[in-house]
């Protein structure tokens, strides 16, 4: 899988606060990768940074294999973006502002407007000026117009701001509907994990201007899903017990004797009674109450994110 | 380029600002051919038709060009930023200077455009006033004025510019338009007057300028006002940061 974007020691400073401090960041082609952090984080200056738009103090940025400082003319027509509360021309229809687009990039393809504006679900809002238009609708729009030119690149910053909950479900519908029917790599930053964590399948942590870490959502959700935790004499004896007697094969045994059961949750009492019959000692059960949300609160600190 | 100004002028679809601008540039021709209207039925001095078209072109670049040019200017490259719309514009992307430049044509067009609806407005009022002095040659020696003082109130729209995309607002450009109208209007008789570039455009444009300093002066200070703001506006935009 080729590498998309790579940032380098990634630095912006304002005055004697480092926005973002030494980032690097790293999106592999046809990931939908979430860029998580709290507000001030240092989300929305990288990714601005990403676009051009604010130019780093320090660090390199390489996306599609080049330096974006020297081919940035043709490495951001390769991209769509959408950063923050989409801007238009509040006297223009949909169509229209699209056409500015349209026009400066070069779209040849006739329909290439309402093909995005149907994507977006706005083929019947054409005659509508944009400034008579809701804010989820401005969100759709901003996407249709970062569409428009069939990048390969799709960066979103908080897409989902200021959209009530049904906004945000049809947000991420089509989202992962754009992933799965062009196949572009996504970028989309968000400061509630809930938000994105059924869309993306990698993960930034930012905190502080810093990424704390990078991680594929599998793993993460392994290292902390919920599980029962034994401790027992003979752990090679337990999981033979575990496999044979209870097929439960999602377990790990971490340190001597300590077994952690990541299916049957409920079922402690049969396990423990499975074990005692067969001569096992078990000296402790407990639950995990880690959850994907507590893990990056205990990451970033404080109380939530966001 | 041409996409670019098309894309300019598609922005100004629908906007009230165009026709605003439209009824500002009409108001100098009106308010001197009322004047000199009233003037002649009331004393029966004849009205001529070069004085109400100097007179015009008085009002009109020292009074109402600078603050309504300035709002044009304001407009055009403040809405960017007050539409949220440059950050689109930057990542599609569009080279900075091109936006600049662009923005600048439509503006100059925008300019010259007023100019001629000045001058129109002049004409019709000193032909339905019945004005003496109507003259094939002294409509074209008007419009060649007019234009000229077009050109150099455009080319003196550099500083506007860097002050609007400095401030990323209205009022400060508003307000050092009215600054500016006012030091026109101290020095409009005045023997220096020549020194200071936009009374000095309206001097160059009229052929009224004292002697009292070389006309090559006049041009230099109008040439260094507007290449200082084109340098800064170009050196600043290409550096800032697009928050």
């Amino acid at each position: 899988m080729s590498v998309v974007i790579k940032t380098t020691n990634l630095t912006k400073i304002y005055g004697e606060q480092k926005s973002v401090d030494h980032l690097n960041m790293t999106v592999k082609q046809g990931q939908i990768y979430g860029f998580l952090g709290r507000n001030g984080a240092g989300k929305t200056t990288t990714i601005r940074m990403l676009l051009g738009l604010i130019k780093p103090t320090h660090g390199e940025i390489e996306i599609f294999g080049e330096n974006l400082f020297t081919n940035q003319k043709e490495i951001l027509r390769r991209i769509g973006s959408m950063v923050e509360v989409p801007g238009f021309y509040e006297n223009l229809t949909a169509r229209e502002n699209l056409m500015i687009n349209a026009k400066i990039i070069g779209v040849h393809k006739k329909n290439a407007i309402d093909e995005t504006l149907e994507i977006v679900g706005l083929h019947n809002e054409t005659k509508k000026l944009v400034g008579k238009y809701s804010l989820g609708m401005k969100q759709r729009l901003g996407i249709a117009r970062a569409l428009l030119h069939y990048p390969e690149l799709l960066i979103l910053d908080e897409p989902t701001n200021g959209l009530d909950p049904i906004g945000i479900k049809e947000m991420r519908r089509l989202i992962k509907d754009l992933a799965n029917e062009r196949n572009i790599t996504i970028v989309i930053s968000s400061h509630i994990l809930s938000e994105i964590e059924q869309l993306v399948d990698h993960m930034g942590i930012i905190h502080q201007g810093k990424l704390l870490e990078e991680v594929s959502f599998d793993q993460l959700r392994k290292r902390n899903r919920k599980y029962l935790e034994f401790q027992v004499s003979d752990d090679n004896k337990a999981t033979m017990l575990l496999e044979n007697q209870l097929e439960i094969n999602d377990y790990e045994v971490h340190d001597e004797g300590h077994i952690r059961v990541y299916s049957h949750l409920g079922q402690q009492g049969q396990i423990n009674r499975l074990f005692v019959q067969n001569d096992i000692d078990v000296s402790k059960i407990m639950m995990s109450e880690d959850r994907l949300e507590d893990y990056f609160t205990k990451l970033v600190g404080g109380g939530t994110i966001g | 380029m041409v996409n670019l100004l098309y894309t300019e002028v598609l922005k100004l679809k629908r906007s009230k600002m165009f026709m605003l601008s439209i009824l500002g540039s009409a108001v100098a021709p009106l308010m001197v051919a009322a004047a000199m209207f009233v003037q002649m039925q009331t004393k029966g001095i004849m009205a001529q038709m070069d004085i109400l078209l100097l007179n015009t072109s008085i009002y009109a670049v020292l009074v109402i060009a600078v603050p309504l040019y300035g709002v044009i200017t304001a407009y055009l490259y403040n809405r960017e930023y007050a539409e949220d719309t440059l950050k689109n514009l930057l990542t599609i992307p569009v080279p900075r200077i091109s936006l600049l430049a662009s923005k600048w044509l439509l503006l100059f067009g925008w300019i010259m455009l007023l100019t001629v609806v000045t001058w129109g407005m002049a004409i019709l009022s000193g032909a339905i006033g019945q004005f003496a002095g109507f003259s094939l040659s002294l409509l074209l020696q008007s419009l060649g004025q007019y234009m000229v003082a077009g050109v150099l109130l455009f080319l003196l729209s550099t500083p506007i510019v860097f002050i609007t995309l400095v401030l990323k607002n209205f009022v400060p450009t508003i307000i050092v338009t009215i600054m500016i109208t006012l030091i026109n209007v101290m020095l409009a008789t005045n023997e220096h007057r020549g020194l200071y570039p936009w009374t000095a455009a309206l001097g160059i444009a009229n052929g009224t300028l004292e002697s009292t300093y070389p006309l090559i002066v006049s041009y230099v200070i109008i040439a260094v006002t507007a290449i200082a703001g084109l340098i800064a506006t170009v050196v600043y935009f290409k550096r800032v940061d697009i928050h």
